[in-house]
């Protein structure tokens, strides 16, 4: 390929952004989930 | 004067339907993986074929490879701002809570896609123009779009009170929406550097369908993990901003009642 | 409801405001906004010789010519925009798109002999997007020669494209 460091700098800073942004976005969506449940839970036991 | 006031009520209630953060939950839950998964097979789809598997272009040789993301990346930064502005509009018109958390969510991803766009476009322009950088028309408004992303997103953070930090912010986010036209007419108002778009909507593209091809798979799949990511990150917001009223409120019950309940103990 | 229809017209107003003081700025400035000068704007009006310019057209075919001066290339041709040319000076090595026929950008002064005087050349590239065999065999057949103009529309040569992308039956990844 001709330009190849041009190209697979392109490719590979896209990916990485990409990566970051996606695991970043799972890690506190599953982190939010977790503790929402943890504290949601024994509140609705309480009123039963 | 009494058609557009219904009409703001009726899109008013529309819009606060959605509001409820309970049924944004179960909404957001169940679109999810119809957003991350495409976008997944989408964008690595494109990336194989657009890396390995499309044509050199004549002049460009392989460097034409960087358009593959370069121009979903473009596309995504002026798009992405257009959702902070009807967030803006939302917030400033409606007062709608979810559009003020969604505009907090978006402009960090705005942000770092448009700095990939700029980045990726001067390593193309290193070369193929021979520079890394211009100060032509659409260049420059691209940077400063870029700019505009970064103070959004401290202006939506400076205040204590985060209900003011939201209106200033929208305030910020529809004035800087005059950019997007710029920034779209500049290769035609102007001569610049930077070529004029190969896809219009009036006219045919000015590109071989060998290349459009993997170029329409990376845009769509970029737009749906751009998609797919926001709403992850609302979804947490929204469950965070839930779970900061519960210990608020359990905190007032503890300090109302100094007895440890048994319950709370357990949390 | 009185208050949100009120609040969406003053922000339809902010914006329609707002929208007109960018455009009214952006149409003053435009001069200045240009990123380079055609030959016929720098024949109709030369700028004085001390002041850069940018100086923006095609290359003119045939009219490439490079010398030798101390051991430094200085590439010498003609850039036109279909009115007028300009013969441009250019000690230096030319970026790799340029050629016959190719859109440059020229960043330099206007000498009093009416050549300029190129510091930097960039090559400006259009918005065709063309395989590397279609235009060979464009070329080959007479239909286009780049060094002349435009290259023809996407859609006379797409459906051989499509065709010389299917023959070699297995893909191959690129061996350049």
């Amino acid at each position: 390929m001709t330009h190849l460091p041009y190209i697979l700098a392109a490719y590979g800073l896209t990916l990485g952004v990409a990566t970051v942004l996606s695991v970043n976005a799972a890690v506190r969506l599953r982190r939010a989930r977790r503790r929402l449940s943890a504290i949601e839970q024994p509140r609705t036991r309480q009123p039963s | 004067m009494n058609a557009t006031q219904s009409l703001t009520a009726r899109t008013g209630n529309l819009f606060h339907r959605y509001a409820n953060p309970g049924r944004f939950l179960r909404m957001g839950a169940k679109l999810q993986p119809w957003l991350t998964w495409p976008a997944l097979v989408l964008s690595a789809a494109g990336i194989v074929w657009g890396l390995f598997f499309s044509p050199a272009d004549w002049q460009q040789g392989d460097s034409v490879r960087i358009m593959y993301v370069h121009v979903p990346t473009a596309w995504l930064a002026s798009s992405g701002y257009m959702g902070l502005a009807v967030c803006s509009l939302l917030s400033l018109v409606w007062r709608h809570p979810l559009a003020d958390l969604a505009a907090v969510e978006i402009g960090p991803v705005g942000a770092a896609i448009t700095a990939v766009c700029l980045a990726t476009g001067s390593l193309w322009g290193k070369p193929m123009w021979g520079t890394w950088w211009v100060w032509d028309a659409r260049l420059t408004s691209v940077l400063v779009l870029f700019f505009l992303y970064l103070g959004h997103i401290a202006l939506i953070r400076a205040f204590d009170e985060p209900q003011r930090g939201y209106r200033a912010a929208a305030i910020l986010g529809l004035a800087g929406a005059v950019d997007l036209p710029i920034i779209k007419f500049s290769v035609q108002w102007w001569n610049t550097l930077h070529q004029p778009d190969s896809i219009t909507v009036t006219g045919a593209p000015t590109m071989s369908t060998s290349m459009l091809w993997p170029l329409g798979l990376t845009t769509l799949g970029f737009t749906l993990g751009f998609g797919a990511i926001v709403l992850a990150r609302l979804r947490a917001s929204v469950m965070e901003s839930r779970i900061r009223t519960i210990l608020a409120a359990s905190r007032g019950r503890q300090s109302a009642s100094p007895a440890p309940q048994p319950d709370s103990a357990a949390v | 409801m009185t208050r949100k229809s009120r609040r969406l017209w003053l922000v339809v107003a902010c914006m329609i405001g707002l929208g007109s003081a960018a455009a009214l700025t952006l149409n003053a400035f435009s001069s200045n906004i240009v990123f380079f000068m055609a030959p016929s704007q720098v024949h109709a009006k030369p700028p004085p010789a001390d002041r850069t310019i940018r100086l923006g057209g095609m290359v003119v075919a045939g009219s490439v010519r490079r010398e030798k001066v101390k051991d430094s290339p200085v590439n010498l041709f003609d850039v036109t925009d279909g009115q007028a040319a300009v013969t441009v000076r250019y000690e230096g090595i030319l970026p790799d798109l340029f050629r016959e026929g190719q859109s440059v950008v020229a960043v330099g002064t206007v000498s009093p002999d009416g050549t300029f005087r190129a510091s930097e050349v960039l090559a400006k590239h259009d918005e065709t997007y063309m395989p590397k065999e279609v235009a060979e065999e464009l070329r080959r057949s007479g239909k286009w020669d780049p060094r002349f103009g435009k290259a023809p529309d996407a859609a006379s040569w797409n459906t051989m494209t499509a065709s010389d992308t299917k023959k070699p039956a297995t893909p191959t990844p690129d061996g350049n």
